[in-house]
């Protein structure tokens, strides 16, 4: 007996010293702040690359074809937010991440939090890709620094609104062009025995883009410190606008991006989208039965003074720290962000909104989309990317939009309002900036 | 169990001459068949235990805004943060109340389809142990979709009743997960009852008939008693599984806006390890093993006390 819990003692023991030995080796400090040389690899070199972008692998076929040299393997993954960028902690964690992820644009800062990216400012051609891109795409992923790239923009998420467009004709509603009008026709929709839009509770990245349209920050940093302000007057102004909707029930409140969801928009339930334009894809393949019926206006703005529009995710590619190859890493994404072959073959496959400006001036975006009764909806969408509120994203996003969510969903049942639910998420982000030791104010 | 162990070491002084050479041999053969199992516990168990119970005592350091974090020993930090959770405790106190309703009503069930099986004034027996049993093989998360699709006002196709009553509201939303948990369950419980029902001996009706028993006297006087065992180890199993409910409220969150993130503790612990904060949500786990063992703990000593009686 004596003997087996000496065994026992004894595995666990080794068992610990394993992993303390783990623990230390991923916790050493492996990185300098300033950018680091970015050799070439010499001979042959395989990257991996974590995605989900639908059709990428046949993207990817195209750089295998005419690069032996540099193989790239995809995988393709559920969306980020549904799993893949917990998977990715998990990996920088191990020690085994892929060379090459995709990240929204809202949770670089937490990756580069969790020191999971690698600085490719060294690399060939990325300094001078800066010319590619608008100033606040390329600040989200510079964040600001000199001498600093953490990741190349992919394609953005300018947001504009999508309506029924034979619905609004055929009940003679006008077309919001601002916020108040917006609410006046939700409640002659109401009346139709409709809905105009729908609030989901969980899309606080779509909550957070209306902010920022409105000229709200939720995050700054100034002296080494964060500051986290949820509930600005801008914030509070939207949290105001949409409490005031759902009181009146002109609003549906289903989970976004579900079956009932997509049901909602294909029977005429829901009739309007406030959306990016990733979105146009969402509504095309979740409302079938619609085709032809719909048209993209301008987001509704708050006042008279210049148009703004705001932005609902967008991807970067990043190159994860761990990465033996950044160099030719670099050498790729380079290539599948600025390229017209590439772009054209990502518009294609995956109708991605480029966001490097080579990407702007494709074909494909000039044309009408028959969906949307041969409207140039692309032309529209470029032109709102040119006037996106710019906006900071925190260094916890998964746990902003978590904590948010559930007060919007308190909202949602009766218990508490939307500011309310900033609040609380305030609270809690700053809790869990203390909790990752990272000062904020 | 006990006896079978003191039977067997029982004859031992007398076959002490050739003890030590069997001990010896049966050591080696012993050790071969615990083999297999230790290396599967120690790696699916015990390692990630201590791996957990050492996260949950490391505490993040970094300097500046985009610092590079290290990990240092934090003591017993990461446990005043679980103490000091308001939902944690809160989300505890759900899983609880709905242990507290569905439970009972669980076993109630499945004693009393266990009971009608072993019955002998019922027919096609086997039919109906494979129908109560089927929802068991259907796994969790395709049977909450299934319930969720069944319970979605507009999707539903009783939706004259979904669309009337909200099942799927703050209110009522424990309540259906509830129903879906029951569905599955029933039918495992009452096989494991049933199963301890088929080895009571059968003399022992034939003397309760002969003293004038109904069927009915026999199964509240002989069956429930000697079943007790069986309905004391389904219990215990049942409040496991629910202070770890995460597959049904995740797949809900589909279908209705009134899942939060912290719904159960289990759903807690995942949303706190995807921030990531690693170290709250060991903290949160070894919690929350612990208090699963005090609690299934107590209801065994709690019943075992009253079966005694």
């Amino acid at each position: 007996m004596a003997l087996k819990y000496i065994r026992v003692a004894a595995v666990a023991t080794a068992a610990m010293l394993a992993l303390a030995g783990c623990s230390a080796g991923g916790s050493s400090d492996s990185s300098s702040a300033a950018a680091s040389d970015c050799a070439a690899s010499t001979g042959k070199v395989d990257l991996s690359f974590t995605t989900w972008v639908p059709g990428m692998d046949k993207v990817v076929d195209i750089w295998n074809k005419a690069n032996p040299n540099i193989q790239v393997t995809v995988s393709t993954v559920p969306n980020g937010n549904s799993g893949t960028y917990q998977n990715f902690f998990t990996q920088l964690k191990a020690g085994n991440a892929p060379d090459i992820g995709q990240v929204e644009y809202d949770t670089l800062p937490a990756f580069r939090v969790q020191d999971g990216l690698a600085n490719i400012a060294a690399c060939d051609g990325v300094q001078a890709a800066k010319a590619d891109f608008s100033d606040g795409l390329w600040n989200q992923v510079t964040f600001g620094e000199d001498n600093s790239v953490y990741a190349i923009p992919q394609d953005s998420g300018p947001m504009a609104l999508y309506y029924r467009k034979d619905l609004f004709e055929k009940n003679n509603i006008p077309v919001p062009t601002t916020w108040d009008e917006y609410a006046a026709d939700a409640v002659k929709i109401k009346a139709l025995g409709a809905q105009i839009t729908n609030f989901p509770k969980g899309d606080v990245n779509w909550f957070a883009g209306l902010v920022s349209q409105a000229g709200g920050q939720w995050f700054s940093t100034a002296d080494g410190s964060w500051n986290v302000n949820l509930t600005s007057d801008a914030s509070t102004k939207v949290a105001n606008y949409w409490q005031g909707l759902l009181d009146k029930q002109l609003v549906s409140t289903i989970p976004g991006f579900t079956d009932q969801w997509n049901n909602a928009y294909d029977t005429g339930a829901d009739w309007t989208w406030v959306s990016a334009v990733w979105g146009a894809n969402t509504i095309s393949s979740g409302a079938p039965s619609t085709s032809g019926d719909w048209a993209v206006a301008p987001m509704p703005q708050w006042g008279t003074s210049a148009a703004t529009s705001g932005a609902w995710g967008g991807s970067s590619s990043v190159v994860f720290k761990g990465s033996k190859h950044p160099a030719e890493a670099a050498k790729f994404l380079l290539w599948l962000n600025t390229s017209t072959e590439a772009l054209t073959a990502l518009n294609t496959e995956a109708n991605l909104f480029p966001a490097s400006s080579t990407g702007a001036t494709l074909p494909a975006l000039s044309e009408g989309v028959p969906f949307y009764g041969n409207q140039k909806i692309y032309q529209l969408f470029s032109d709102q990317a040119k006037v996106i509120s710019p906006f900071t994203w925190g260094p916890t996003m998964t746990q902003t939009y978590s904590d948010v969510s559930d007060g919007f969903a308190a909202a949602i049942g009766g218990s508490g309002t939307l500011l309310d639910a900033l609040n609380s998420g305030q609270t809690k982000t700053i809790a869990a900036l203390k909790a990752q030791s990272i000062p904020v104010k | 169990m006990s006896t079978s162990v003191l039977s067997g070491v029982a004859p031992a002084p007398a076959a002490a001459r050739i003890r030590p050479r069997k001990r010896l041999r049966n050591k080696r053969a012993i050790a071969i068949l615990i083999l297999p199992f230790g290396l599967l516990f120690a790696a699916f168990y015990l390692v990630p235990v201590i791996y957990a119970v050492i996260q949950s005592l490391q505490v993040i350091r970094r300097e500046g805004t985009f610092g590079v974090p290290h990990l240092e020993f934090g003591g017993l930090s990461q446990y005043f943060l679980v103490f000091q959770d308001g939902e944690f405790w809160s989300s505890i106190l759900r899983v609880l109340a709905f242990g507290v309703v569905q439970v009972p009503i669980m076993l109630g069930l499945a004693l009393l389809f266990a009971l009608l099986l072993d019955s002998p004034l019922v027919k096609g027996k086997k039919f109906f142990r494979l129908a109560f049993f089927a929802p068991y093989a259907v796994p969790g998360v395709i049977a909450a979709i299934m319930w969720g699709y069944l319970y979605s006002p507009s999707l539903s196709p009783f939706s004259f009743v979904t669309s009337q009553v909200n099942l799927l509201d703050g209110g009522t939303v424990l309540w259906a997960i509830a129903n879906v948990v029951t569905w599955v369950y029933v039918g495992y419980n009452m096989l494991i009852i049933y199963s301890a029902l088929l080895a009571i001996p059968g003399e022992l009706y034939e003397a309760a008939r002969l003293d004038g028993a109904s069927q009915m006297r026999i199964a509240w006087s002989i069956k429930i008693p000697l079943v007790m065992p069986a309905i004391v180890l389904t219990a215990v199993f049942s409040v496991i599984g629910t202070l770890q409910l995460i597959t049904e409220p995740q797949v809900f969150k589909q279908f209705t806006s009134s899942i939060t993130s912290t719904f159960t503790p289990n759903l807690l612990v995942y949303t706190t390890a995807a921030v990531p904060n690693l170290n709250l949500a060991a903290a949160f786990s070894v919690v929350l093993a612990i208090a699963t063992f005090i609690l299934s703990f107590a209801v065994l000593r709690l019943t075992q006390r009253r079966a005694a009686l």
